[in-house]
């Protein structure tokens, strides 16, 4: 088993890669995907509700990682359901990761195509993204916390100053009436955010890192607070400013809502600003998941994680270039959204109530 | 069905890319490792990748620790082995006949015009005695008063005395009585009293005796204390280390009373040998570092250290890293805060220059005056000057993927005006900044060689009239002219040289980013940058540890000085002894 045990994070660390790794492409989607599907303004309960359910169902997984000190899904699941099985179902979990990742590289490789770099090659974008990532992944998981620890203050700087400027398009009348239509389509609306609010998996082996794993529950609970924050206000911002009928007919509605306003400080218009940190987050999550698919690979296999980092590397790529355009990839990701809650909503319970029927851990 | 799953199996085009992407870093990560193994052969540098402070991660990045190791390992045991062979050749030692051994001694220095010899009588006793000393760096009044006279004269130590006393008590009324030296040493060995004449000090051979004199005389040509050049400040004491040694080391022991200031000395050189002083505090100062320091100290095996900068470069944690990992000064303050933080610094005899380490992103944008001043100027002070450094670093990248990229995301007014004035200019944006990024670098470096007198005027030359022709000739637009001035200028308000240096170069490679891949290669650019200080160690602490650290309270130190009564910590990434500064 090649794990760098003594690679050890604290429990903030350990917070902020949640809130990175919860904080995905899915914002510039978010509000557009959940309108659609509940075709009323009321889906900011839904994006409420959508993160208390993964809340419930991350604590599974983290008492399930409890019951493990210091190993991560990977290794433990051995012990639970037996070797084929566990193998079985690591490589689901790789796949997912490997999917996540290629699903936001994805999405950053269209969206900066779309608004920064017309014309250039899809694959040297997503080649130069790849190869800082691997350069990255390669120092490990505090090397990924570090950078999340960097990261993280500009972009919610940036984040809330430019909401706060895009306050001057909000219209309240566009979010009434509350619970028009009943409760019926925000029900409908809980299953879109599915994909941008899995946190889950991310415990799978973030927990192995933690120097004070009984503190795994307050990380998810943090991590996902502060990521509901930014989806929540997102979503009431866009729809606020565009009614339910102009988010549904935008691909990238928070995005536009930036470009809609213009304000005469230094920049004038601040999408440039907002992409600026939104490629880093991105960098983020897809550093995470990428490094979780690696050590997966690497603990199945008992393989090197520096050569599994390269090894993935074209995995992700050619992951990354599957959707033929865009549709395609909101398609994807929809389909890892359902794949998300099937994998980390239904899987973990029963193999929690095995490890405790079979007296497996601690 | 089938056809709608066959139609995503990705194509022949998309393999061939994603096996570029697989093969370039396999490719860079091999020539890396290549290049550590070879430079692990060649010295014993490999040993320092066991050092496991801080994070807990070896302090080398890459793999193939393991080899570079052993290799060192091996290398290790070959040097001591070498080393006790040169020792085992029959040492000249002093016989006690007084002719012969000045006819040895005369004999190694054969070749030394500037080594004297100057014969004398002891006393009443009329005993045969040779004094050697070396022109220049002998104090030859304080020779002639505190030695010669008193030996000569010496009349009162020897009465009662028909023949010459045993050795033993001769040398003890020598030393007691008769010279007036404080620095007296003895040996028997002829290569240690010459090399002792070299480096000043007189040698004092008497008949009978098979140990000579070693009388500390020495006085070199010194600088007086000057304020240091490259690190002038407002407020603050106006003294610099000086060439002196022993100096320095006086300089921090006068900055205040303390018995827990520890100097030990080591000597580097395998040829010409100079003393080098690791100076720490001990109550504070992390054990683990100092013996860390020590290990690679002992590393080195060069023939000749000529200045603190080769202890820098032979000590540091990854040569390939364009950011310093020790800090150099000339300021005894800056020193002696560094160590009263926990950290540890290196003097070296013959240089101004100490080293400071361990190194962290935050020390090369302060200054000792944040300290000086009030809290509220420092604070400023350094928002300013982490300010100064990002535009130095990407003002002109972001120019240039704005320009050539871009151009909608500029307010309008500002993209017209710009595009406006660029008419006319025949080259692409990045040629244009690099035209004058490049001048402007010319510019500083013979600004640097210049004598004084020209300098200034030079710099007015290149600046205002080169740039008013280059405008004028529609070589580059004036916007560019005033982006590459502010950012020449913003690159010298870093308060570290070096680290100036190092962002003006990584300067170029953002412009290269910007060129090809506009604003998102400048954010890649970032990242990578932030992906390798991250992974940088400087002697096992995180080098951006300020920005990303365990403990919030270190953030109290970093872009906002808090006040003086706040501050109560050093910083814990340093892991000291005593955690507390103030209570």
């Amino acid at each position: 088993m090649i794990t760098k045990a003594h690679d050890k994070i604290t429990t903030s660390q350990a917070t902020i890669i949640m809130v990175n790794y919860i904080l995905v492409a899915g914002i510039f989607s978010l509000p557009r995907t959940t309108v659609q599907a509940a075709g009323t303004p009321d889906v900011w309960i839904s994006v409420i509700l959508g993160a208390l359910c993964s809340m419930i169902t991350g604590i599974i997984i983290v008492r399930l990682s409890q019951r493990f000190p210091g190993q991560t899904f990977f290794q433990y699941s051995t012990q639970i359901t037996g070797k084929p099985v566990a193998v079985l179902l690591g490589l689901v979990i790789i796949g997912y990761f490997l999917a996540v990742s290629g699903y936001e590289l994805r999405t950053m490789q269209e969206v900066t195509m779309f608004f920064l770099l017309e014309g250039t090659p899809a694959w040297a974008v997503a080649g130069l993204f790849l190869w800082v990532a691997l350069y990255l992944c390669r120092g490990g998981i505090n090397a990924l916390s570090r950078l999340s620890r960097l990261v993280a203050p500009l972009a919610g700087a940036i984040f809330f100053g430019v909401c706060l400027l895009s306050l001057k398009v909000f219209d309240l009348d566009n979010l009434r009436p509350v619970l028009g239509e009943g409760l019926a389509p925000v029900w409908r609306g809980i299953q879109p955010t599915a994909l941008t609010y899995t946190a889950g998996e991310a415990l799978l082996f973030l927990v192995a890192f933690m120097d004070k794993p009984k503190r795994a529950g307050r990380v998810l609970v943090i991590g996902t607070l502060i990521s509901m924050i930014f989806y929540l206000l997102a979503v009431v911002l866009t729809i606020g400013a565009f009614s339910v009928e102009g988010v549904v007919t935008r691909t990238w509605p928070f995005i536009d809502l930036i470009r809609s306003f213009e304000v005469n400080l230094l920049f004038e218009r601040f999408e440039s600003l907002l992409l600026v940190i939104w490629i880093m987050q991105i960098f983020c999550t897809f550093c995470i998941s990428f490094y979780g698919a690696a050590l997966g690979v690497s603990q199945i296999f008992n393989l090197k994680l520096d050569h599994c980092l390269f090894l993935l590397l074209p995995v992700a790529y050619i992951i990354t270039e599957v959707p033929h355009n865009i549709n395609n990839l909101f398609a994807f990701g929809t389909g890892l959204g359902n794949w998300a809650i099937v994998l980390f909503g239904l899987i973990p319970l029963p193999l929690l109530l095995i490890a405790y029927f079979r007296r497996a851990g601690s | 069905m089938w056809k709608s799953i066959t139609g995503y199996i990705p194509g022949w085009s998309v393999c061939m890319q994603a096996l570029i992407i697989f093969i370039v870093p396999v490719i860079l990560t091999r020539c890396m490792l290549l290049l550590r193994a070879k430079e692990g052969k060649a010295s014993t540098r490999g040993r320092r990748a066991e050092g496991q402070k801080g994070g807990g991660v070896p302090s080398s990045e890459d793999t193939g620790e393991a080899e570079q190791t052993s290799e060192a390992v091996k290398n290790h045991k070959i040097v001591p082995s070498t080393v006790s062979q040169k020792n085992q050749q029959p040492a000249l030692t002093y016989t006690g006949q007084f002719q012969q051994d000045l006819q040895t001694f005369r004999e190694i220095s054969a070749d030394m015009s500037d080594v004297n010899v100057r014969e004398l009588r002891v006393g009443t006793l009329k005993l045969k005695a040779a004094l050697f000393f070396l022109d220049g760096l002998t104090d030859k009044d304080g020779m002639d008063r505190n030695i010669l006279r008193p030996l000569m004269n010496a009349a009162r130590p020897f009465e009662g005395l028909d023949t010459p006393p045993d050795p033993a008590s001769l040398k003890e009324i020598i030393v007691h009585q008769v010279v007036l030296v404080s620095e007296v040493e003895f040996t028997n060995q002829l290569d240690m009293s010459l090399k002792k004449v070299l480096f000043g000090s007189a040698v004092l051979l008497i008949e009978g005796m098979n140990e000579v004199f070693i009388l500390g005389t020495s006085k070199g040509n010194t600088r007086s204390v000057e304020e240091p050049i490259s690190e002038a400040l407002l407020r603050g004491p106006r003294i610099g280390f000086t060439e002196a040694l022993s100096d320095n080391t006086a300089m921090l022991r006068r900055h205040g009373q303390n018995t827990d200031l520890a100097m030990i000395s080591f000597t580097v050189g395998e040829r010409v040998e100079k003393e080098l002083i690791l100076t720490y505090i001990k109550g504070i100062v992390n054990d683990e570092l100092i013996t860390e320091i020590t290990r690679r100290i002992h590393t080195i095996n060069i023939d000749d250290v000529q200045e603190s900068g080769y202890i820098e470069q032979l000590v540091e944690d990854n040569y390939l890293s364009p950011f310093q990992q020790i800090q150099n000064t000339e300021r005894p303050d800056r020193v002696m805060a560094a160590l009263l933080e926990g950290r540890a610094a290196i003097l070296l005899d013959g240089t101004p220059f100490a080293l400071i380490m361990p190194v962290t992103f935050g020390m090369l944008l302060q200054s000792p005056e944040d300290y000086y001043d009030r809290w509220f100027s420092g604070s400023l002070l350094r928002m300013l000057r982490f300010f100064a450094a990002s535009v130095s670093l990407f003002a002109p990248a972001l120019y240039i993927s704005f320009l050539s990229f871009h151009p909608g995301l500029v307010p309008t007014k500002l993209a017209i005006s710009i595009m406006s004035s660029r008419q006319g200019v025949p080259f692409p944006t990045l040629i244009e900044a690099l035209i004058m990024e490049i001048s402007i670098e010319i510019l500083r470096e013979a600004g640097l060689r210049l004598p004084k007198p020209i300098g200034p005027a030079m710099g007015i030359v290149g600046g205002l009239i080169i740039g008013q022709a280059a405008v004028e000739a529609g070589i580059v637009s004036p916007i560019l002219v005033i982006v590459v001035a502010v950012t020449a200028i913003s690159s010298f308000s870093v308060p570290m040289y070096s680290a100036g240096i190092t962002l003006r170069f990584l300067r170029f490679f953002a412009m290269f980013f910007a060129a090809t891949f506009g604003l998102y290669g400048v954010v890649l650019f970032f990242l990578l940058l932030s992906s390798h200080l991250i992974k940088l160690k400087s002697f096992g602490v995180p080098y951006l540890s300020m920005i990303t650290p365990n403990r919030m309270s270190d953030l109290r130190d970093f872009i906002v000085r808090v006040p003086l009564q706040l501050m109560k910590r050093r910083p814990s990434l340093l892991e000291p002894k005593d955690k507390l500064r103030k209570r």
